[in-house]
C-alpha cells in the first residue's frame, strides 16, 4: 500500500504542477460563460462617432467610393451595403460603420476581443476544434488521474477513512442531488 | 525533461487552428442553386414551407447568442432573417460582412402588432393587426471568410 501511495504522490504531483494553467483556463472562462445572458465574455462593444464631407444620396456606385476614401480608413474592409436611400454601411473586421449620406454623420459600432478573456474563451469553448479537442481531452484524462490519485494521499483519520472521504461524499452526493432535482423540475 | 517540455510545446503549436477560408454551420449547404432574397420576398407566399438556399451579405448578427443572421438581398435596405436553432448553429459576430449560404425552410410568422394574439377574433373580440415576419429556418449555411 505504501508504495502504491508513493506512486499516487508523484503522479499528483507532478500532474498537478502541470494542470495548473489549463485549470485556471478553464476555471476563469468557466465563469465567465456562466454569466453569457449578461454580457458577452469574448468582446467589448463600443459607439464611436465622427463626421465626413457628405457625399449625397447617389447612386451606391458613385458614393460608396466617395465615402470610402473619405473614410480613409487604415483596415481591409469586408463589403459595403446600401442599407437606405440615406445610408451606406461599411462592413470591417471588428465592427460596421454607418454612414449617412446626407449628413455626413459617422458613427462606428464595434466589438473588440476583450485581453486574455477572448483567448481563454477560444480555448474553452473548443473554436479551434479538431486538435483543441485532442489536448482538452488528455487534460480531462489529467484532472481524472489528480482526482483518483488526490483520494489516497492521505492515511489515517484525515484520509478516506475519515474527514477526507466524508468530504469526497458531500462532493458526489451534491451533484447527484442537482440532477435528481432538475430532472423533477 | 527537456524532451517533454520540447514535445509539448510542438504539441500546442501543431493544435493552433488553421485558417479556413470556408466554414460549415450546422448540417451546411446542399450544393444547389440559390434563389436571390429578392425574388423569394417578391412573392414569398409561393415559398412558405419550401427548402431554399439563399445567398447573401450579412448585415446584423444576433448580439448574444449568434441565433439568428440578416442576409442583405440585391435589393437596396431589403434583409431576409436567417434564423437557427438555438445553441445548435452560433454564429460569431465578426460574420457580419461576410457572405453567407444558408439552407432551410421558408416560413411565415404572424407577429401581433398589439399585446392581443393574433387570432383573438376567434373569442368574438375585434380583430387586432398582426404582420407577417418571413424568415428561413435553417439547418445549416457555408461561409466563405475573407
Amino acid at each position: 500500500m505504501n508504495g502504491f501511495r508513493k506512486v499516487c504522490r508523484w503522479l499528483h504531483r507532478e500532474l498537478g504542477f502541470f494542470a495548473v494553467g489549463l485549470t485556471l483556463v478553464y476555471a476563469i472562462s468557466g465563469i465567465a460563460v456562466n454569466h453569457v445572458h449578461h454580457w458577452d465574455p469574448s468582446h467589448a462593444s463600443y459607439v464611436a462617432g465622427s463626421r465626413i464631407e457628405p457625399p449625397g444620396d447617389g447612386e451606391t456606385e458613385t458614393v460608396a467610393p466617395l465615402v470610402l476614401e473619405r473614410l480613409a480608413l487604415q483596415e481591409p474592409v469586408k463589403e459595403t451595403w446600401r442599407a437606405g436611400r440615406d445610408v451606406l454601411q461599411v462592413f470591417v473586421q471588428d465592427g460596421t460603420i454607418d454612414v449617412n449620406l446626407v449628413t455626413g454623420e459617422v458613427v462606428r459600432r464595434g466589438n473588440e476581443k476583450r485581453p486574455l478573456l477572448y483567448d481563454v474563451n477560444f480555448m474553452h469553448l473548443n473554436k479551434g476544434k479538431a486538435p483543441w479537442t485532442g489536448i482538452a481531452d488528455a487534460y480531462a484524462a489529467v484532472l481524472i488521474v489528480l482526482a483518483v490519485t488526490g483520494i489516497f494521499l492521505i492515511k489515517g483519520r484525515q484520509g478516506l477513512v475519515g474527514r477526507g472521504g466524508v468530504l469526497m461524499l458531500l462532493g458526489i452526493v451534491l451533484p447527484i442531488v442537482y440532477a435528481v432535482l432538475a430532472r423533477r423540475a | 525533461m527537456r524532451r517533454i517540455v520540447i514535445a509539448l510545446l510542438l504539441l500546442a503549436v501543431a493544435a493552433a487552428p488553421a485558417v479556413a477560408k470556408e466554414k460549415v454551420y450546422g448540417k451546411g449547404v446542399a450544393a444547389r442553386e440559390a434563389t436571390p432574397v429578392s425574388t423569394v420576398l417578391a412573392h414569398p407566399d409561393q415559398y412558405v414551407g419550401k427548402t431554399l438556399v439563399v445567398e447573401g451579405t450579412v448585415v446584423g448578427v444576433c448580439a448574444h447568442r449568434g441565433c439568428w443572421l440578416s442576409l442583405a438581398s440585391d435589393v437596396e435596405g431589403q434583409t431576409l432573417r436567417v434564423k437557427v436553432e438555438d445553441g445548435v448553429i452560433i454564429f460569431p459576430k465578426e460574420i457580419v460582412g461576410e457572405k453567407v449560404r444558408a439552407e432551410g425552410v421558408f416560413k411565415a410568422n404572424r407577429v401581433e402588432d398589439t399585446a392581443k394574439k393574433c387570432d383573438a377574433t376567434r373569442d368574438g373580440e375585434p380583430e387586432v393587426q398582426c404582420t407577417t415576419v418571413y424568415e428561413l429556418f435553417a439547418s445549416g449555411a457555408v461561409c466563405d471568410w475573407k
